[in-house]
Order: structure tokens, then C-alpha cells, then sequence
């Protein structure tokens, strides 16, 4: 008897603890990106207070109002940037999905050889540094004159993406059966029918996930971006975001509004990934 | 199979290759080639003279270099291993939750979602010694009346940074780690309990080798991009105090534009670019090997 309610308690308390392991590592996810919302919303003098005002006094959305009426009051040519990060991101991301599309096919349908090592090879040019790539890619393009252009940019950003769109997509289409196809080919479709017809569809949501995720690598990428662009022209916004950063003073309050700009679609970009992103990436490397 | 060419396979990765060929294989070899000439930016003439490897060999000398070196090695240490575990003892938590699962697995992924550099502005906005999320916090709940000043001496920086890199890459270990214990069949954890396996056993000699595979996809994919560390550093510190949290990727960037040295910096890069090969093909070879494992077990 004395034995069962020790083990209740014992059970009883395990819960509890767990309870608040679990909130409190929650807790650490998500507060600097609340602190973030919160801080865009407060006037700048409440954010500088001494001793800090904790509990916001007054909110409002002065800073993002600001940003999007122009240089003139915001202080930074956000339009601009949102419109290059935007036209640099989709474009390229169009492209690295057709790309590896066309790879991931190869590696998944295909038996050749030295196939591993042509998929490590792959792999490894994306571990060069941005910054390490940086450097030849600024002398050329400096020469080419496709410096601080929305070109060069989505250039870049086309061989950053293909290694990692490959092994994405990859993974997809094996888990497509490959008796799918087989079956449409004897009934008469060509091979390129049934990849259109039969895989391609099955495969379709994994693809959009994949292209989910190259469009958020372009959005998100800086060391690249640092270099190879340098004006308003193509500027993108995590280039941009460093604008409101003066020699000795940092606007938090525009700073934090930016972020959230930037984050949000972003945000809700990977919830609607979020599934299929981790099948794909187990998938293709678990199965061999 | 009707209409299978020999070369289909290879036409299929020519666009990728011809992409990659342009974009990083040639313009590496051109920065191979640079790294063995005193090119500066201010003066072109300088390209077309070779000095052999006097840029390494002055690299071996520099001690600012070999501090940046190992301060590299020692964040991704730290920062690896922490996320790993994190990871591990994340994806646990959430997976125990018997309600509520997919809102945790969203919230867990929350910081993915943020791009380096917001992850380093966001972290420099809270670690501000004056204004920062942390100082208030730790002043008005009295643990100390100073402000600590976390990102102007060297040693805070260097666990402000470690903080930001581990908040900003827990969540890959976690959430791919999770995958595997979601994947993983009950009957082998039911099996080891019957036999009369402590927790910790069942955990270390069940659940661990079975999660293990999925833990290598997620230091392959960090090691992919060991690299975004720079975009950390170069909004929180910019390398300083005083160069004490230069890394390596913002010591090549500061040699090459700062200074205009690319000849130079192109060679401290090249160092760079094979300590990131190193950690991929490790982590390749581990998930190559944690694989057949699986497939002799399973």
C-alpha cells in the first residue's frame, strides 16, 4: 500500500517536472522572437528606458508606417529591397527547382556509375563559405559588370540552391514506386509522359517543399549578398536591414519592424513546409 | 525499359553541373590561382605576378590567423555537440507529449525560420549590455546591479555567440532526431523493457543506435553550412573586441574588402573551405556507416 502511493507520487512528480522542462525549453524557442514583435510596437523612448519598462505602455505602428512611406521618413528604401529580395529570390528558386528536378530524377531513377560520388561532389561544392565564394565571384563579376545586379545575385543563388533542391527532390521521387511509371510506360506512354503524368504529380507536393526551401535559403542569405551587391538597385533586405545601423547608434525600434517584415513570410512559408521537409530529407539519404 | 539511353542520367545532371562548373568550380580555381599572387584590389597589375606560396607561408606565421583557426574549431565544437544534445533532449520532450504534438513540433521549428543575421542582430538587441533583454532581466529580478557587459569583453562574447548559434540550429538536430524516434517501431523498446532493461539501457542500446542515422542527416546539413556562423558574428561582435571574436570567415572578409588583400585573404579562404569539406565528409562517412548499421538491424 505504502509502496503504491510512493510510486504515485514518484509518477506524480515526473509529470510535473516534465511539464515544466517542456514549458520552459518552449519558453527559450520563442521569446527573443517575441521580444522582437513586441520591441517594433514600442516607442523608442520605452525601449531605452532606464530602469526598463516591462509591461508596454503604449502600442502602436509607428515604425512599420515609417518604413513603408519612402527614404524621406523611414530612413531606409525598404519597398526597394522587399522588391529586389523578392524578384532575386523567386527567380532563382524557379530555376534551382528545374535544375534539380532534372538531377533528382537522375539519381533516384538511375543506376551509373560512381553515383555517390558524383552526389558528394555535388554536396560539397555547397560547403564552400559564402564568404570564401565570395571573393572570386566579386572579382568576376566586377569584370563581367554583372556586379550589384539582380543577375549576378540570382546567378549565385541558382548553384548555392541545386545541391540541396537534388537531394530534396531526390528523396521524393524514390518514395514514388517505380512501377507506377513502369505501368503507364505499358500502356503506352513514353517515358517523359509518365513523368509528367504519373511521378511528377505524386511527387508534387515534396517539389513545392523543396522550392519552399531555396526560396527561404535566397531570403535569407547575407555573406553573399554583402559583396555582391552595394546600392539600392538590387540591395536585398538582410543587406538592407543593415542600414539601420548608424557608426555609433542602432534604431532598434525600425531594426526590430524589418525583422519582422522579413520574418513573416518566411514564417509562414516553412509551417506549410514543415512535413514534407523532413521526409524529404530522411528519406533520400536514409534509403540509400 | 523502352527508350532508356545509356546517358540519360548524365544529361539529366548537366544543367547542374554546367551551374555549379560556372558558379563555384571555376571561380574557385581562379581564387586557387589568386591565392598565389600579392593581388590587391587598389592594385590590378598585381593579378599576373605569382609569388608562389609566400601567402601560406605567411599565413603559418600569422597568429591572428591560427586565433581565428581555432576559435572556428572550438565554436563548432561546442556549438555541434550542444545542438546535439539539445536536439536529442528536445525531440524527447516533444515526442512524450501526449497532447498538443504538432503544435510543439511547430513551435520547435520556430527558429529555423529566422535567418542568421536576424538571429545576430536579434541576439545583439538582448545581449545589449544597456538596454538588452538580459540585463534588464537579471537586474530587476536583483542577481546583479552591474550591467554585464556581455558583448564587449571577449570571453561573453564568445558565449553570447555560442548562445545565438545554438538557439538558431538546435531546432535541425531536434526536429530531424524526432523524425527518427516517430519512424522507430515500439516492439524492439517494449521488448528490451520485458527483458528487464533500465530506462537508461533501453535508451542507450535501442533507441540511440536507431535515432543515430538521423542525427548524422542533421550534422551533414549543418556541416553544409557551418558557415552562417559569419553572419552572426559579423552583426553581433564584427570580430571584436579588439579581433578577440574574429573567426575565421570574418577575418577572410575583413583581409579581402577591408584591406583589400585578396590574394591573401583568397588563401586564408582556401583554409576555410577545407576545414567545411573536412566536417562534411566526416559527417558523411558517419551517416554512411550509421546506415548500413540500420540496414543490418532492421
Amino acid at each position: 500500500m505504502d509502496e503504491n502511493s510512493s510510486a504515485r507520487l514518484k509518477r506524480r512528480l515526473v509529470g510535473v517536472v516534465y511539464r515544466i522542462g517542456l514549458f520552459l525549453a518552449m519558453l527559450t524557442i520563442c521569446l527573443p522572437g517575441l521580444w522582437i514583435v513586441l520591441s517594433s510596437l514600442r516607442p523608442t523612448v520605452e525601449i531605452m528606458a532606464k530602469p526598463p519598462v516591462w509591461i508596454p505602455q503604449e502600442i502602436s505602428f509607428d515604425a512599420y508606417v515609417a518604413m513603408f512611406s519612402g527614404i524621406g521618413k523611414g530612413g531606409i528604401p525598404v519597398i526597394e529591397y522587399f522588391r529586389n529580395s523578392l524578384i532575386i529570390s523567386v527567380t532563382s528558386t524557379v530555376i534551382a527547382v528545374a535544375i534539380g528536378m532534372a538531377g533528382g530524377y537522375a539519381f533516384a531513377r538511375y543506376r551509373f556509375r560512381g553515383k555517390s560520388s558524383v552526389f558528394l561532389g555535388l554536396m560539397l561544392t555547397r560547403t564552400v563559405p559564402g564568404i570564401a565564394l565570395s571573393l572570386p565571384l566579386f572579382f568576376l563579376y566586377v569584370r563581367l559588370g554583372i556586379i550589384d545586379t539582380h543577375f549576378g545575385l540570382i546567378l549565385a543563388y541558382v548553384a548555392l540552391n541545386v545541391p540541396f533542391t537534388i537531394w530534396l527532390i531526390d528523396g521524393f521521387f524514390r518514395q514514388v514506386p517505380k512501377d507506377l511509371a513502369e505501368a503507364a510506360q505499358i500502356d503506352g506512354c513514353t517515358r517523359w509522359q509518365a513523368f509528367w503524368q504519373v511521378e511528377f504529380p505524386l511527387a508534387g507536393p515534396g517539389i513545392a517543399s523543396a522550392a519552399i526551401f531555396a526560396f527561404l535559403t535566397c531570403w535569407n542569405e547575407f555573406a553573399l549578398a554583402s559583396q555582391l551587391t552595394r546600392s539600392v538597385s538590387a540591395k536585398t533586405l538582410p543587406v538592407g536591414l543593415l542600414d539601420y545601423t548608424a557608426e555609433f547608434t542602432i534604431d532598434w525600434r525600425g531594426m526590430c519592424a524589418l525583422a519582422v517584415v522579413m520574418i513573416i513570410p518566411a514564417l509562414t512559408l516553412t509551417f506549410i513546409v514543415q512535413k514534407h521537409l523532413v521526409g524529404g530529407l530522411t528519406s533520400g539519404a536514409v534509403k540509400g | 525499359m523502352k527508350g532508356f539511353k545509356p546517358s540519360a542520367p548524365f544529361l539529366l545532371l548537366l544543367p547542374a553541373m554546367i551551374v555549379l562548373a560556372a558558379v563555384v568550380v571555376v571561380p574557385l580555381l581562379l581564387s586557387l590561382y589568386s591565392s598565389f599572387t600579392p593581388f590587391r584590389l587598389t592594385r590590378p597589375e598585381t593579378f599576373f605576378v605569382v609569388i608562389g606560396i609566400r601567402n601560406y607561408l605567411s599565413i603559418l606565421s600569422n597568429t591572428d590567423f591560427w586565433w581565428a583557426f581555432g576559435r572556428t574549431v572550438l565554436l563548432l565544437t561546442i556549438a555541434l555537440n550542444l545542438e546535439m544534445l539539445l536536439g536529442l533532449g528536445l525531440a524527447m520532450l516533444v515526442e512524450k507529449a501526449t497532447r498538443g504534438q504538432r503544435i510543439l513540433r511547430t513551435l520547435m521549428m520556430f527558429p529555423m525560420m529566422f535567418s542568421p543575421i536576424l538571429v545576430g542582430f536579434q541576439f545583439k538587441f538582448m545581449f545589449n549590455d544597456n538596454i538588452g533583454l538580459v540585463n534588464n532581466a537579471l537586474q530587476s529580478l536583483g542577481i546583479t546591479q552591474d550591467a554585464i557587459p556581455w558583448l564587449i569583453e571577449s570571453h561573453l562574447a564568445f558565449i553570447a555567440i555560442s548562445i545565438a548559434e545554438i538557439w538558431s540550429s538546435t531546432a535541425i538536430f531536434a526536429i530531424l532526431i524526432l523524425a527518427g524516434l516517430l519512424a522507430m517501431p515500439k516492439e524492439p523498446i517494449e521488448a528490451a523493457r520485458v527483458d528487464g532493461c533500465t530506462p537508461w539501457q533501453t535508451f542507450r542500446y535501442v533507441t540511440w543506435p536507431f535515432v543515430m542515422p538521423f542525427a548524422y542527416i542533421a550534422m551533414t546539413i549543418r556541416s553544409l553550412d557551418v558557415a552562417r556562423a559569419y553572419d552572426i558574428v559579423k552583426i553581433m561582435t564584427d570580430g571584436g573586441p579588439a579581433g578577440r571574436t574574429e573567426l575565421l570567415w570574418t577575418l577572410v572578409a575583413r583581409t579581402a574588402y577591408s584591406d583589400g588583400r585578396m590574394g591573401m585573404a583568397n588563401a586564408m579562404a582556401y583554409v576555410s573551405i577545407l576545414l567545411s569539406i573536412a566536417f562534411t565528409v566526416y559527417f558523411f562517412n558517419k551517416l554512411a556507416a550509421a546506415r548500413t548499421q540500420i540496414g543490418a538491424e532492421w
